[in-house]
């Protein structure tokens, strides 16, 4: 950003204001997911040489509304997201920059795009705080049983992108059927509340005992720190969340853009990723949980998930009376 | 008075930009829907479709219905207790005063947050007692509980005040004429301060539509939605809807700026109340044997209003794993640790704001003595319309402030960038809290004579002299109340903060709102630990300095 735009606030400011001005361009980048994972990739980026970033931290659903009403003035420059298919809405509105970084050689076909590079993956599972006095959940239909009665959460679809990708997954597994299992779990008094952790808050007091479908590294983050919270994959399968990073084609400072997803893609940009129990998307690099080899991985369409997103929203805020 | 021509200019052009262009932006996007895209056609379709949908119908009912409801709760729950306050001598008033103020100092998102910590089960006070609340929490009475515990001061003080100022000789006239205490209260006092008492309620009416916060924490788990949610879900989730949030901004500044508007109508109106200085506390009644039910009604407000949020701030910042809950071994001082080390930019978020509140401050000051010179000491013509730019922000809800500065500033023709830049926050602090600067500033003006300005001039003064040597020495005290007030608010602001706040520039709100939605809890409860105590430190900095003025 020009630094004449600060230069009114930054005579009113300490001169920690002022000082970037000489340095490089800082990169604007606006992402998806936990805070401390950004912090982590940007001083390992800043530590590498980079510019430093200003960073727009929200929930997918808030990212791309950010980026859409920004459209006649757009700010971003990188673009972390949680779902798959906003980087291929993002493509197909010729709103990305080709790019691959060279170290995506190592990263499996499914998980990359010429417009975008999936920087991890991670998983959905169930979680569950183990002193909750329910018994140990092992399949998803196990959360619409008597003992969960008013104890389950769901993240809400329309703010994180996986959960609607495991609706779309259990939509394509199961067929309508999937519905029945919605309809099921709100008879047992589930709740939707908000993007990931707003669903995982409850159950860490132990106000529920279950997330259903929860984004896996956050819980096993928590389980880390201490809370006494379990993930489980069931064996009928979920599905994964790619987290696409892209560039957009407006942006003024595409050659540290650029660098930073090379950044990312690094060797030491990965192990960040890994530690915070992301599976890094280099096949190359040790996740330091289970990886997509140890799922039962549900496949979709996801093209035509997304065409119908509208729809699948509709009909799960009906089913689930929100 | 050609200095005097360039203040009025200065201060029309200053209200002008902060709070004329937002309203402009969003009243333009309402009625033309394809203004982002430069299309003027088909002028306000969107209001007609908007309106028709049963969806947005459902969302004003649930707002009025809100706002009825806290407004009749801190009625319910203030008014006695204000009563209490402005007729008798009730032991250790004016520590009674400062107290029923924090609930103002603790941001409302906090507080619902700490409710939610509290009641739900195997929350705090099921850790504590065995049972838990969270059926009524998490319900329509629950909303309104936790709100009136917000608001309820200003009905206390309202109320207070009035029934100070209409109680005091009238009813003692009726005294002396044979009427019992409660016939001089009923027949008297009481419909002397019955419009004081109304226009409090419209004001905390208007407060609680225009509240975030809570319904934001505590309205996604009940389904209740209301306008201020449904605008910030039409700007906040993909895809958005400008128009739709445009169409529902113009719809809630309506009903705020009406009951805004009814309010100052009643006030005006008030013409037959009797104010001749305060009336001295010695004829106050005493309580005598109704002093302890009395002290145990102020102890038990007290106790819900702060104790309890508070406490449970506390116990979620020093607790290091929630699923540990209240145990001594989970205790920890590891989340103010994170906060210290700037994790997540903690201290950044707190700098940021200091620093911002301290602008918002020194700019509302000076637009604020500006503007009370022009409407005091000069003959402008239209300067009655200043004054109503000037107090409008009291009717526009935050959520519009901010919407319509995105609108305004987001446009690629402005020369200078001012959307995502920390001006941005500047900005809307400053439109949203202009009215405190503007009112105190007024009525301490009105109270300089005027003489004052005519000996100066005689001795030569021009009005720049005049007004640095000694219009504002004479403003500053109640000028510096005003600015602090505007301090205090501006660290703690949050829907304007999370609309507005600029990549990389996190501020209180915006980190403490980040750390529930996508973080830890307890370091969001660490940070606002912090905001809480500060705020009530300069609060009972203001106490002390009103006692002394």
């Amino acid at each position: 950003m020009p630094a004449r735009r600060h230069l009114l606030l930054s005579a009113l400011a300490a001169p920690a204001l002022i000082a970037p001005a000489r340095a490089q361009a800082p990169l604007t980048i606006y992402t998806a997911g936990p805070q401390n994972l950004i912090d982590s990739l940007v001083s390992g980026f800043r530590a590498a040489g980079g510019p430093a970033a200003n960073v727009f931290q929200a929930t997918t659903g808030r990212v791309m509304a950010r980026l859409e009403a920004e459209r006649a003035n757009p700010i971003a420059d990188v673009v972390i997201s949680a779902s798959w298919s906003s980087a291929r809405d993002l493509k197909a509105q010729n709103l990305l920059l080709p790019y691959l970084p060279a170290a995506a050689a190592a990263v499996p076909p499914a998980l990359k795009d010429g417009h975008y590079v999936a920087q991890a993956v991670s998983g959905l599972g169930i979680v569950w705080n183990s002193r909750s006095g329910t018994p140990r959940p092992a399949e998803w239909d196990d959360l619409a049983r008597p003992e969960f009665r008013n104890l389950v959460t769901l993240p809400d679809p329309a703010q994180s992108g996986s959960n609607f990708d495991l609706i779309a997954g259990l939509l394509a597994a199961r067929g309508d059927a999937a519905w029945e299992l919605f309809a099921a779990l709100r008879r047992n008094g589930a709740i939707v509340a908000g993007a990931n952790q707003q669903a995982l808050n409850p159950v860490l007091q132990g106000a529920k005992a279950a997330v259903f479908g929860a984004v896996d590294y956050i819980a096993l983050e928590a389980r880390a720190r201490g809370e006494s919270v379990e993930v489980i994959f069931p064996a009928s399968g979920t599905v994964i969340a790619p987290r696409p990073a892209m560039i957009l084609a407006s942006s003024r400072n595409q050659e540290a853009a650029r660098r930073f997803l090379d950044y990312m893609l690094s060797d030491d940009g990965q192990r960040r990723i890994a530690r915070l129990f992301l599976m890094p998307s280099r096949a190359d690099i040790p996740a330091e949980r289970p990886t997509i080899a140890e799922l039962r991985v549900l496949g979709f369409d996801e093209t035509a998930a997304e065409a119908r997103r509208a729809d699948i929203l509709a009909r799960f805020r009906q089913v689930m009376g929100v | 008075m050609r200095g005097g021509a360039a203040v009025s200019l200065g201060a029309v052009a200053a209200l002008l930009l902060l709070i004329g262009l937002p309203v402009g932006a969003i009243l333009l996007q309402a009625a033309f829907p394809g203004l982002p895209r430069g299309d003027l056609s088909a002028p306000f379709s969107g209001v007609a479709a908007a309106l028709s949908e049963p969806r947005i119908l459902a969302l004003i009912g649930n707002t009025l219905a809100l706002g009825a409801a806290v407004s009749a709760g801190c009625l319910l729950l203030a008014a006695p207790l204000g009563l209490v306050r402005g007729l008798c001598r009730v032991p250790g008033a004016a520590a009674w005063d400062v107290l029923f103020l924090i609930p103002f100092m603790i941001p409302p998102y906090i507080a619902a947050l700490a409710w939610i910590m509290t009641l739900q089960p195997r929350g705090y006070l099921a850790q504590l007692a065995g049972f838990d609340l969270g059926g009524f929490l998490f319900s329509f009475p629950g909303i309104v509980f936790v709100m009136v515990l917000n608001l309820y001061p200003l009905t206390y003080f309202a109320v207070a005040r009035t029934v100070e100022a209409a109680g005091g000789r009238l009813a003692e006239v009726a005294r002396v004429f044979g009427a019992s205490p409660a016939r001089a209260l009923w027949r008297i006092t009481l419909p002397l301060a019955m419009p004081g008492i109304v226009a409090s309620l419209l004001l905390v009416f208007a407060m609680a539509i225009e509240e975030f916060g809570t319904p934001a924490t505590l309205a996604a788990r009940t389904g209740f939605h209301v306008l201020v949610t449904g605008i910030y879900t039409r700007f906040s989730d993909w895809p958005i809807d400008l128009p739709g949030a445009a169409v529902l901004s113009v719809v809630l500044m309506l009903l705020a700026g009406g009951a805004y508007a009814l309010q100052l109508l009643i006030l005006a109106r008030r013409s037959f109340v009797s104010v001749g200085g305060r009336p001295a506390e010695a004829s106050k009644a005493p309580l005598g044997r109704w002093a302890l039910p009395v002290l145990a009604a102020f102890g038990t407000v007290t106790a819900l209003g702060v104790g309890v949020p508070v406490a449970a701030v506390l116990a979620t910042a020093l607790t290091r794993t929630i699923s540990g809950g209240l145990a001594w071994e989970n205790l920890s001082l590891v989340h103010f640790a994170a906060l210290f080390a700037n994790r997540a930019g903690a201290l950044t978020a707190l700098a940021n704001s200091l620093l911002l509140a301290a602008g918002a401050a020194a700019l509302t000051g000076l637009v604020g003595a500006l503007v009370a010179y022009v409407l005091n000491r000069t003959e402008l013509p239209g300067r009655r319309l200043l004054d109503l730019l000037s107090l409008l922000p009291n009717a526009i809800p935050g959520i519009v402030v901010a919407v319509g500065l995105i609108l305004a500033w987001n446009q690629a023709f402005w020369p200078v960038a001012v959307y995502n830049t920390p001006w941005m926050l500047l900005i809307a602090y400053c439109a949203l809290l202009l009215p405190y600067p503007v009112r105190y500033a007024t009525a301490a003006l009105q109270q300089i004579g005027r003489s004052l300005d005519d000996a100066a001039r005689v001795s030569g003064a021009g009005v720049a002299a005049l007004v640095g040597r000694i219009l504002l020495p004479l403003l500053l005290p109640s000028l510096g109340v005003a600015m602090l007030l505007v301090f205090a608010i501006a660290t703690r602001e949050l829907v304007a903060s999370i609309m507005v706040a600029p990549a990389g520039f996190p501020t209180v709100s915006t980190f403490v709102f980040a750390q529930f939605e996508q973080g830890s809890a307890g370091v969001g409860m660490a940070m606002s630990v912090i905001a809480i105590f500060a705020s009530t430190a300069i609060l009972v900095a203001l106490a002390a300095a009103a006692r002394r003025v």
